[in-house]
C-alpha cells in the first residue's frame, strides 16, 4: 500500500490484473484474519463484561466524591432574566417542572417502591448486598411540599415572577456512597445554627466577598425543614435496583437579589467525605451566577 | 624559451618588472585557491525546518495554537492541552532540525583543505632581482626559483633543473619521485617532464621556471573547483528515507483530509474539523522515526569506529552496506606506499621476498652462495640511512634519510643481512658516483681488509654493459648467450610487474687502486670489467589484507575497479596481485598474446579483464564508458586525471550502481566527493580527500571497507526491523481517532500521549533493535537493489499496518472498553457518547449504573482511558519488538534474551513507572497481555511457514502474486539478489547450472529482463543476469567450490534467502 509510484508497485498492480485470483487470496486471507480477530475480540470484551457486576461498579475512584449541581440547569451557569417577562424565565421554569415531576406525590404512592422515611434526617438505610436476590430496593419518599415556596405547587413561576429566584440543590448519585455529616469546627455559622448529626447541609454565599451585601436573605427549604440532605436517602443502590430512586433535594431561594448586576454565588454541601477540589468546580460545590434586570 | 618569454611576456632571466606583476596581479586575481560561495547558514536552517514532514507538523501545531486561542476567546478555561499540544510540536519540529543543521553543518567546507597545501612564500626573480614574496602575489609570467623542501608555488614551466624532483603522488598518484628537467617528453601536460605543479613538493635539487598558471588555473585549482562544484550526492538511505516519509506525510495529509471533509459533512463546526485533521496528523506521522534512525546509524558509525572507520556523514554508514562498486585508488590505498623489495633473482631463479608491512611473511631462502655477495653489494652500493636514535622501532617503520628505492633497499638489507650500520663500518667507503639519470647507475668503492671492493647498482642494462662474468652458485662464470637470455627474460617477467628492476654488481680491486678523494666522474672508468651478483625488483606492495579484502567484496557482490593516476603496467600487477584481476582472467593484450594475433583482431568482449589508460579513455566516445563497463567485469583504469575518475564513478552511477571511491591523494577528492561514498584514507590521505569523504579508514586499510559493507549492510536490516516496529502502532494511535470520529466514543487516546510514546517509550526498543545481530550470512549476498530492495516496501507495511498494528488497536480498544466498563460506563453506552461527554456543561451525566458524573470526572476518566490504550500499545509493542529481533528465525531459535540491551530496554520504557503522568493499575497491563501473546504466537506460526514454505504463500504474509513462487535454487553463486527484499521478489533462481556450487543462477521469475548482459566468463555457461540496473555492471562472482557444504546445509541456506520476511 505504501509504495504507489515505484516500479514494484506498478508491478504489483499489474500482477494483480494478471492474476485476479490472487488478489481473491489476498482478500479472503483478509476477511478470515479480520474476522479472527473480531472474534477474539468481541469474546474477550464479553468475558470482561462477565467480571463486571450489572449492580455495582467494580471502581468509583473517578465519580467520588459527587459532585454537586443545581436545577434549572443552565449554560454557562448563568441565570439571566427579567422579572417582569414570563418569557425570559420560562426555561428555568420548564426545567423545574420537568425537574419535580417525579417528586410529586402522586408519583410516589406505590408502596412497592417506596417507603416513608420520615420527617427528620435519621441514619444511613442499608438495604442489604448490592444484587436482586430480594429484589428490587425501596426508595424513601421526598415530599415535594418540603420545597414550600419552591416547591410549585403555590407558586408556578418558582419565585421568578417576583425576582426571587428558586434552585434546587442536589447532590449527584454515586452507588453505594454515604456521605457523613460535618464535624463542627469547620462550618460557617448560619450552617451550625441548623446543626443535625444526620443531615449533609448546604450553604450559599456571595463567591466574592464585595457581593456579600448584594445576595441578600436566601432562604432555604429541604425535608422536614432541614436545610440539607437527610442521610436516610444514601446509599444509593443503583438504577437496576432504585429505578425510581429520588435524590434528596434543597431548594434555595434568593430573596433579596440584587437587581441589573451579576451576583455570583457559591453553594457548597458540607460533609466530612464531600471534598472541593481546583480541578473539579462541581465537586461538592458550584457556583452559579445572577442577573435580574429589573425591565 | 623564446616563444614562452613572448607568450608570457616575461623575461626568461630577469622575470617581470614589479610594474608589470602587479597589473597581472589585479588582472588575474592573488593566486590562490577561492572557496566557492555557499547558502547563508539561515538559509540551510530555515530549509531544515520545511521538510514534508515538519510543514506537516507546522500546520498542526498552528491548529493547536488556533483551537487554543479560539477556546480562550470563548472563555473557555477548561484546558490547555492544545497549547501543550503546540509547543511539544514545535519543540520536536525545531529539536529535529536543529540536529539536521548539525549534521550538515559538519560537512564543512572543502577549499579550507585545499588552503593547507598552498605554500606561503616563494622565490621569485623579478626585474632581475631575486626576491622573496607571497606566493599569493605571484602572476603568470613570473619567473621562479624552487629547491628541494618547498612547495612549488605555482603552475611552472621548468627552464632550467638540477637533479629536481618533486613528489606528485597526491596529484596524480605516482608513488615515486619525479625528476623535473627542461625537456617536454610527453603531449600531455600531466605527464610531461617540464611543468611541476602547484602544490607538489619539490623532494631536491633545484629548478627555476615561469609561472604559466596561478590560483583557480592551475591544476590543483581545477580539481578544487571540481571537487567544490561537485554536489552531494544523496546518500540512498537518504533516499529511502524521503521516499518513505513522502509516503507518511501524503498518507496523513490523505487520512486528515478525508476525515476533516467526513467532519464538516456530518456537521462538526470548522474549528473542530481542524483539530481532527491535526490530531490524525499526529497520530499518523512517526516522529520519533528519524530521532530512531539517527541513533541506530550512529551507533553503528561509534561500533564502525572502533574498528578504525571513522564515518563523518551518518548516513554514509548506510550507504556502504549497499555498495556495489568500490572504484579504488591504487597508491596508499591497495597498497602500502612505499618502496619494498619485491623479487631477487640470482643464479637464474627469482626469489620473493617478503613484503607484507610488518615482516611477517615468509623470508626466502638465503642459502644460495651467491647470495653473500649480492648482500653486500645491496649493503654497500646504498647512499640512504636510518635517522639516529630508532633502535627500539621495527626496521619497516624506522624513518629513513635518502629517496625511496634507495631506503626500500636499505631496509631490506637490514631486515636479511643484519646492521647495515656495522656493515658499512666495516667496509669503509673511500669513493662513490651517485645515480644520475643520464649513468643510470651508482657506483661506490669500498676498503675491504687487503682489497677494494667496487660495487655497483643501476638499471639492469646498463650494469650489464660494464660486466664481464656473472656469478652462479658462489662462483664467477663468464658471460654467455644463455645466462644474458635468462636475464633478459627475468628482467622482462619482473617489469612486467610493474616493478622496477635493478642490477648489482661487484668488482674486487687490489689495494689502493682508487684513492680517497678521487672525483666521482674517474669512477665510471675503473668501474668495468665487473661480476654480475643479481636482480633486485622494486615496487609499492599491496598491502597484506587487501587480496582477502577483495575476495570478501567479490563475494558480497561488489565490483572492484582500480582507478589510479599510475602507469598501466604497475597498476595492472598490483592488480593482478590483489586479485582485482582475478587469476585466470585475461586482457585483450593477454588473449592476444595467447593467440598470437595482432591487438586489433582479438575482439574485446573475449576478456573479462580490461586495463584502460586515461588517454584511451579520453578518446572514447560518449558511453562507450559504460559499454566497457558492462563488458568487462575486470577494470582497471590507469594514468586518469582526477575529471576521468569522476567521468568513471559517474558512468559507474548512470549503470545504477552505488559507487564507493576511496582514495587518498587530492586527486581523488572530485570522485571522492561525487561517489555515493568516498572512503579517505586516514594516515596517508591529504586534507582534500578527508574533507571530501564521507569516511576515513585511520588504519589505512581496505579491509576495513569490507567491516563497513558488513556493518551497513546489517544496519539496514536492522532498520527495517526499526522501522517495521515504529510503524506498527502507527495504527493503533491513529485508531482512536477514526473511531472517535465514527463512533463517537470519548476519545481513547489524546495526543500528548501519542507525542510520549512515539518519543520517549518507543525510542529505546526501536533502537535496540539496531543491535541485532545478522540472521544469514550477509556476506554472502548481493548489495541491495537501492531500486527493488527499499527500506519499506507493500508487504512490510502491510504486514505492520494492517495485521499487527489492528491487533495493537484492538487491545487498545478491549482494554480502553474494560476500563470504562469498570467505572461504570458499559460499552454500549459509550458508543455515540462522546457529544454529552464532551459537553463542559454537563455536571450530571448519568452512566450504565445511573451514577452522575461531573465534566471533570468524566475528564479524568478520559485520562485514565489514554492510559490505559497507551499501556495496552506499549504491552503489545514489548511483543512487537521480540518478532521484529528476527524476521525468519523462531525467536527461541535466536535466542530470546541474547540481548540484554533489548530486555533493559523494554523495560525501563514500559516499566509502570515511567508513565506516572497517568494513573496506573495493574490490572489494565493485563487485558493486553492475551493480545501480545496473540501477536507473538501470530508470528511465530508465520515465521515456521516461512521457514517451511520458503516463498510459498502462508498465512499471514500477504505475498505479492507472481514474484514469490520458486523452488529453492543453487546457494552459491549469485543468491537470486534475495537478500533483504521481504516479498517483493523473491526471486528465486531458477534451475541451477551444473553442480551445486558452481556459478551463477539464472533468477526465476524476475520481469522480462530490460537488459541483459551475457556473463563474458566462464564462456560455457550461458547464464543471463535479468535484474535490471545495478546487476548490469555487476560482477558475476565467480565463487569457489565448497565441497565442505552438505546438500543439507546448502537447502537450509537457500531457504533462509528465499523467505518471504518483513
Amino acid at each position: 500500500m505504501a509504495t504507489g509510484r515505484n516500479s514494484s508497485g506498478t508491478r504489483r498492480r499489474r500482477s494483480c490484473w494478471a492474476a485476479p485470483g490472487a488478489a481473491v487470496k489476498i482478500l479472503l486471507f483478509y476477511v478470515i484474519f479480520y474476522g479472527c480477530l473480531a472474534g477474539i475480540f468481541i469474546g474477550t470484551i464479553q468475558v470482561m463484561l462477565l467480571t463486571v457486576s450489572e449492580f455495582e461498579p467494580k471502581y468509583q475512584d473517578r465519580v467520588a466524591p459527587p459532585g454537586l449541581t443545581q436545577i434549572p440547569q443552565v449554560q454557562k451557569t448563568e441565570i439571566t432574566f427579567t422579572a417582569s417577562e414570563a418569557g425570559s424565565y420560562e426555561p428555568y421554569v420548564r426545567n423545574l417542572d420537568n425537574f419535580l415531576r417525579d417528586y410529586s406525590a402522586e408519583q410516589q404512592t406505590e408502596n412497592i417502591v417506596f417507603q416513608d422515611c420520615g420527617d427528620t434526617p435519621t441514619e444511613y438505610k442499608d438495604r442489604g448486598p448490592y444484587n436482586d436476590a430480594q429484589g428490587q430496593k425501596k426508595v424513601c419518599k421526598f415530599r415535594r411540599e418540603w420545597l414550600e415556596n419552591c416547591s410549585g405547587l403555590n407558586d408556578p413561576s418558582y419565585g421568578y415572577k417576583d425576582g426571587k429566584p428558586c434552585i434546587l440543590v442536589k447532590l449527584n448519585r454515586i452507588i453505594g456512597f454515604k456521605p457523613q455529616a460535618p464535624v463542627n469546627e469547620s462550618l460557617p455559622p448560619e450552617v451550625m445554627a441548623k446543626y443535625n448529626p444526620n443531615l449533609i447541609p448546604v450553604h450559599c454565599v456571595a463567591k466574592r466577598e464585595e457581593d456579600a451585601d448584594k445576595i441578600g436573605a436566601v432562604e432555604y427549604y429541604g425535608m422536614g425543614g432541614y436545610p440539607g440532605f437527610g442521610l436516610q436517602y444514601y446509599p444509593y443502590y443503583g438504577k437496576l435496583l432504585q429505578p425510581r430512586y429520588l435524590q434528596p433535594l434543597v431548594a434555595v431561594q434568593f430573596t433579596n437579589l440584587t437587581y441589573d448586576m451579576e451576583v455570583r454565588v457559591e453553594c457548597r454541601a458540607y460533609g466530612q467525605n464531600i471534598v472541593y477540589s481546583d480541578k473539579d468546580r462541581f465537586q461538592g460545590r458550584f457556583d452559579i451566577k445572577f442577573y435580574i434586570k429589573s425591565s | 624559451v623564446k616563444e614562452l618569454e613572448i607568450k608570457y611576456g616575461t623575461s626568461a632571466t630577469k622575470g617581470l618588472s614589479e610594474a608589470e606583476a602587479a597589473a597581472r596581479l589585479q588582472r588575474d586575481g592573488p593566486n590562490a585557491l577561492r572557496p566557492p560561495r555557499g547558502t547563508p547558514g539561515l538559509v540551510r536552517f530555515g530549509r531544515q525546518l520545511a521538510g514534508g514532514l515538519q510543514c506537516l507538523m507546522w500546520v498542526a501545531a498552528a491548529i493547536c495554537l488556533i483551537a487554543y486561542g479560539v477556546q480562550r476567546g470563548q472563555g473557555d478555561r477548561g484546558s490547555s492541552d492544545n497549547l501543550y499540544l503546540a509547543v511539544a510540536l514545535i519543540a520536536v519540529v525545531v529539536v529535529t532540525g536543529c540536529f539536521g543543521y548539525y549534521q550538515e553543518f559538519k560537512s564543512t567546507n572543502i577549499i579550507a583543505s585545499f588552503r593547507n597545501l598552498v605554500p606561503q612564500q616563494a622565490t621569485v626573480v623579478r626585474a632581475g632581482q631575486t626576491l622573496q614574496v607571497n606566493a599569493a602575489e605571484l602572476v603568470l609570467g613570473d619567473l621562479v626559483e624552487i629547491k628541494g623542501g618547498d612547495r612549488v608555488p605555482a603552475d611552472i614551466r621548468v627552464l632550467a633543473a638540477q637533479g629536481c624532483k618533486v613528489d606528485n603522488s597526491s596529484l596524480t598518484g605516482e608513488s615515486e619521485p619525479q625528476t623535473r628537467s627542461p625537456e617536454c617528453t610527453h603531449e600531455s601536460h600531466l605527464e610531461t617532464r617540464n611543468i611541476a605543479f602547484f602544490s607538489t613538493m619539490c623532494l631536491e635539487g633545484t629548478a627555476t621556471g615561469l609561472v604559466i598558471g596561478t590560483g583557480e588555473r592551475t591544476v590543483i585549482g581545477r580539481i578544487a573547483s571540481l571537487a567544490s562544484g561537485v554536489g552531494n550526492e544523496k546518500t540512498p538511505i537518504a533516499v529511502e528515507i524521503e521516499h518513505f516519509v513522502d509516503i507518511i506525510a501524503g498518507l496523513a495529509v490523505f487520512f486528515g483530509a478525508t476525515f476533516f471533509l467526513v467532519a464538516m459533512l456530518i456537521g462538526y463546526p470548522l474549528l473542530r474539523a481542524a483539530v481532527f485533521f491535526m490530531a490524525i496528523v499526529v497520530a499518523y506521522v512517526p516522529e520519533g522515526l528519524l530521532a530512531t534512525v539517527t541513533v541506530c546509524l550512529s551507533l553503528t558509525a561509534k561500533r564502525l569506529a572502533r574498528r578504525n572507520c571513522v564515518v563523518k556523514n551518518l548516513e554514509a554508514v548506510e550507504t556502504l552496506g549497499s555498495t556495489s562498486v568500490i572504484c579504488s585508488d591504487k597508491t596508499g590505498t591497495l597498497t602500502q606506499n612505499r618502496m619494498a623489495v619485491a623479487h631477487l633473482w640470482l643464479d637464474g631463479q627469482v626469489l620473493a621476498a617478503d613484503t607484507t608491512e610488518d615482516q611477517s611473511g615468509e623470508a626466502f631462502e638465503q642459502r644460495s652462495a651467491s647470495w653473500p655477495l649480492l648482500s653486500q653489494v645491496i649493503t654497500l652500493c646504498n647512499r640512504a640511512q636510518f635517522q639516529p636514535g630508532q633502535e627500539g622501532v621495527p626496521v619497516a617503520q624506522r624513518d629513513v634519510i635518502g629517496d625511496a628505492s634507495e631506503s626500500a633497499l636499505l631496509k631490506f638489507a637490514e631486515v636479511t643481512s643484519g646492521p647495515v650500520a656495522a656493515a658499512r663500518g666495516r667496509f669503509p667507503k673511500v669513493a662513490e658516483l651517485p645515480f644520475n639519470s643520464s649513468n643510470k647507475f651508482q657506483v661506490s668503492v669500498h676498503e675491504a681488509g687487503p682489497q677494494q671492493l667496487l660495487v655497483l647498482k643501476g638499471a639492469p642494462e646498463r650494469v650489464l654493459e660494464r660486466c664481464r662474468g656473472y656469478l652462479r652458485e658462489g662462483e664467477e662464470h663468464p658471460l654467455d648467450p644463455e645466462w644474458r637470455r635468462s636475464l633478459e627474460g627475468a628482467c622482462l617477467e619482473l617489469g612486467g610487474r610493474g616493478e622496477r628492476v635493478l642490477g648489482f654488481c661487484a668488482r674486487w680491486l687490489p689495494p689502493g687502486s682508487v684513492a680517497a678523494g678521487t672525483p666521482p666522474e674517474a669512477l665510471a672508468e675503473v668501474a668495468t670489467g665487473l661480476c654480475f651478483a643479481g636482480l633486485v625488483s622494486l615496487i609499492d606492495p599491496p598491502r597484506a589484507t587487501v587480496p582477502q579484502a577483495v575476495r570478501k567484496c567479490r563475494t558480497a557482490g561488489i565490483r572492484v575497479i582500480m582507478v589510479t593516476g599510475d602507469h598501466p603496467v604497475t597498476a595492472k600487477a598490483i592488480a593482478a596481485a590483489v586479485g582485482i584481476i582475478s587469476e585466470g582472467s585475461e586482457t585483450p593484450e593477454d588473449v592476444a598474446t595467447r593467440l598470437h594475433l595482432p591487438l586489433e583482431q582479438v575482439d574485446p568482449r573475449q576478456a573479462r579483464a580490461r586495463v584502460v589508460t586515461g588517454s584511451e579513455l579520453a578518446a572514447l566516445a560518449p558511453g562507450a564508458l559504460e559499454e566497457l563497463l558492462r563488458t568487462h567485469p575486470e577494470m582497471v583504469f590507469a594514468r586518469t586525471s582526477p575529471q576521468q575518475k569522476l567521468l568513471i564513478v559517474e558512468s559507474c552511477q548512470r549503470l545504477g550502481a552505488i559507487v564507493a571511491v576511496t582514495g587518498d591523494g587530492v586527486n581523488d577528492s572530485p570522485a571522492l566527493k561525487k561517489a555515493d561514498i568516498g572512503v579517505a584514507m586516514g594516515i596517508a590521505g591529504s586534507d582534500a580527500a578527508k574533507q571530501a569523504a564521507d569516511m576515513i579508514l585511520l588504519d589505512d586499510n581496505f579491509a576495513s571497507i569490507v567491516t563497513g559493507v558488513e556493518q551497513g549492510r546489517l544496519i539496514f536490516d536492522n532498520l527495517k526491523k526499526s522501522i517495521a516496529y515504529t510503524l506498527t502502532k502507527n495504527i493503533p494511535e491513529l485508531a482512536p481517532y477514526l473511531v472517535y470520529i465514527t463512533a463517537s466514543v470519548p476519545l481513547p487516546l489524546g495526543c500528548i500521549t501519542i507525542l510520549f510514546i512515539e518519543l520517549c517509550t518507543d525510542i529505546f526498543p526501536s533502537v535496540s533493535l539496531a543491535y541485532e545481530r545478522a540472521e544469514s550470512d550477509i556476506m554472502h549476498l548481493r548489495p541491495r537493489d537501492p531500486r527493488r530492495d527499499r527500506l519499506v516496501n507493500e508487504p512490510l507495511a502491510a504486514y505492520s499496518y494492517f495485521q499487527i498494528g489492528v491487533i495493537q488497536s484492538l487491545a487498545g480498544f478491549t482494554d480502553y472498553f474494560v476500563a470504562m466498563a469498570q467505572e461504570g460506563w458499559w460499552p454500549l453506552l459509550v458508543l455515540g457518547l462522546r457529544p454529552r461527554w464532551e459537553d463542559a456543561h454537563e455536571q450530571e451525566l448519568q452512566d450504565s449504573y445511573g451514577q452522575q458524573w461531573t465534566f471533570a470526572q468524566r475528564r479524568y476518566q478520559q485520562y485514565t482511558c489514554y492510559t490505559v490504550f497507551f499501556i495496552s500499545i506499549e504491552v503489545c509493542q514489548i511483543a512487537d519488538v521480540l518478532i521484529r529481533k528476527t524476521r525468519r528465525l523462531s525467536l527461541l531459535q535466536q535466542g530470546l534474551f541474547r540481548y540484554t540491551w533489548v530486555c533493559i530496554g523494554c523495560f525501563l520504557c514500559y516499566c509502570p513507572g515511567m508513565p506516572n503522568v497517568f494513573n496506573f493499575m495493574f490490572q489494565w497491563w493485563l487485558v493486553p497481555m492475551p493480545f501480545g501473546l496473540l501477536i507473538l504466537v501470530y508470528d511465530e506460526i508465520r515465521k515456521l511457514g516461512v521457514r517451511r514454505h520458503p516463498g510459498k504463500t502462508h498465512l499471514g504474509t500477504p505475498w505479492i502474486p507472481g514474484t514469490h513462487l520458486g523452488t529453492p535454487g543453487p546457494h552459491l553463486g549469485t543468491p537470486g539478489g534475495t537478500w533483504n527484499s521481504p516479498g517483493t521478489h523473491l526471486g528465486t533462481p531458477g534451475p541451477h547450472l551444473g553442480t551445486p556450487g558452481t556459478h551463477l543462477g539464472t533468477p526465476g521469475p524476475l520481469p522480462p529482463p530490460l537488459d541483459s548482459i551475457p556473463s563474458p566468463h566462464p564462456p560455457q555457461i550461458k547464464a543471463q543476469v535479468t535484474r535490471p540496473g545495478v546487476c548490469r555492471c555487476l560482477l558475476l562472482v565467480e565463487r569457489p567450490k565448497n565441497p565442505k557444504r552438505s546438500p543439507r546445509n546448502h537447502q537450509k541456506v537457500t531457504k533462509k534467502r528465499k523467505t518471504l520476511n518483513t
